[in-house]
């Protein structure tokens, strides 16, 4: 089954985080590998970065979270 | 749905839009706060406004944190950046919120070690880099920030990094939507609920505003068609004669919140009793400290913060913006001498700040338009 877009939870990528002090704006990424208790993760434009899934120690890769100040704030679930 | 474009479908939008003028009542009037910056800034950047009734009418919340932040609070900062042994790092929208002795930017021209950084990870990065300097991070943001800082505190307590500490000015959205349920001015209707915020705290905060107040709350997403949708649910919530809190950003937005993250705030962070608001005034238990426990990471236990005061200009009315007592366009500097090339106040300086998103979306285009 196809991957959902993840700009259906928000246009922001890892370059434009919006107000990033405001954070009421965050990225959301894919888990491409796990390394310790931070992920490499991909943005929809395929843009990468390392962030810190400390909230998330089971996410895998393939997962979708959304990502605010390099850390993981939340899951994103698919919709069915 | 499955992806954003369906959320900026023009034929989508026009039917909420519709449904909106059919669910309002021409006989009153609405008045409805979006909580939020970033829903200031995507009403702005997509004129939903022009798609309503007259007799409905959005407020621009204070979920800006750079704009709530009062001025003393830089300049408190910017002191402590002047000692040479000090590199003081803010996320980059700090950069140029003045203060009192300038803007962040301006210190770091006439020599100060300010710099910039993504993430308070990356403060304590260059903590570990120069071990013979104290990085002091400037933390600023609500509860979608606040994770972050806690984790960074948590990995610099485990990691034994003593050279870095946090000026924390973290402050929590509710105890300041209740001061705005408070406050004899303003009279609401019903709420835009933040968005990611809610993702940390959840749903379930914004209860008191429908149980004590009896004024509905939707938590929203940030597409127009999230936006228009959330007035929908505000609509027929009043129709109906309810009050409740509901989740139009369910796609993102979990209801119980994300427990570890709160877990993390809680471990590390404790209420203030009090904390001043630009524009707002003094709101009891609506910002964070570090608990004692981490005192040794803590900016104010660690160096001398002179707590620094400084009244707002005269001839700004951030304050009457913030509470949605008055319109951008209506504050006297606007558009002349404020601007977002020479902010004079901090609505101006934040992209999400009511006044920088009015400047950009509608004043620049009537300026060109000739209206």
């Amino acid at each position: 089954m196809p991957k959902t877009d993840l700009s259906l939870y928000s246009s922001c990528t890892l370059d434009q985080d919006g107000c990033t002090t405001c954070g009421d704006v965050a990225v959301p990424v894919r888990v491409v590998e796990l390394i310790g208790s931070d992920a490499l993760v991909e943005d929809r434009v395929g843009q990468r970065a390392t962030v810190a899934i400390d909230f998330f120690p089971e996410a895998k890769a393939g997962d979708a979270l959304l990502v605010h100040m390099g850390v993981a704030i939340s899951r994103l679930e698919e919709p069915a | 749905m499955k992806y954003v474009d369906e959320f900026r479908d023009p034929k989508l939008i026009e039917r909420a839009a519709d449904e909106i003028k059919r669910l309002a009542n021409p006989s009153r009037q609405y008045r409805i706060m979006e909580v939020c910056g970033g829903h200031t800034h995507s009403i702005y950047r997509f004129g939903l406004q022009d798609l309503l009734p007259e007799n409905m009418e959005l407020i621009h919340g204070p979920g800006c944190p750079v704009c709530v932040l009062p001025m003393g609070r830089v300049d408190d900062g910017l002191k402590l950046a002047q000692d040479p042994g000090v590199i003081l790092t803010a996320f980059g929208d700090m950069m140029r919120v003045p203060g009192q002795m300038g803007t962040p930017l301006e210190m770091k021209a006439r020599g100060a070690d300010i710099r910039m950084v993504y993430s308070p990870l990356d403060a304590l990065k260059l903590a570990e880099k120069n071990p013979e300097r104290q990085v002091i991070f400037f933390a600023i943001g609500f509860e979608t920030t606040a994770p972050s800082t806690a984790l960074t505190l948590m990995r610099a307590k485990k990691m034994g990094i003593e050279n870095f500490t946090v000026f924390c000015n973290h402050v929590t959205i509710v105890p300041a939507m209740r001061a705005i349920l408070d406050s004899p001015d303003m009279r609401l209707d019903g709420f835009i609920g933040p968005g990611h915020v809610s993702t940390v705290i959840g749903c379930r905060p914004y209860e008191f505003v429908a149980k004590e107040f009896g004024k509905p709350v939707v938590t929203s997403g940030f597409e127009p068609l999230d936006l228009l949708q959330s007035m929908v649910m505000l609509l027929r919530q009043m129709n109906e004669g309810r009050a409740e809190v509901e989740n139009q950003y369910e796609r993102v937005v979990p209801w119980e919140g994300n427990r570890a993250a709160l877990a993390a705030m809680a471990q590390v962070f404790e209420l203030r009793p009090y904390f001043e608001w630009r524009g707002l005034g003094f709101i009891s238990q609506s910002a964070l400290k570090l608990r004692p426990e981490y005192a040794q990471w803590d900016t104010e236990a660690r160096f001398t913060v002179e707590g620094v005061r400084v009244t707002d200009p005269k001839a700004a009315q951030c304050g009457e913006v913030l509470k949605g007592v008055l319109k951008p366009q209506q504050c006297k500097l606007f558009g002349k001498e404020c601007t977002p090339e020479r902010p004079v106040g901090a609505l101006m300086v934040s992209s999400e700040g009511a006044c920088a998103a009015y400047y950009n979306y509608v004043h620049r285009a009537e300026a060109v338009s000739g209206d």
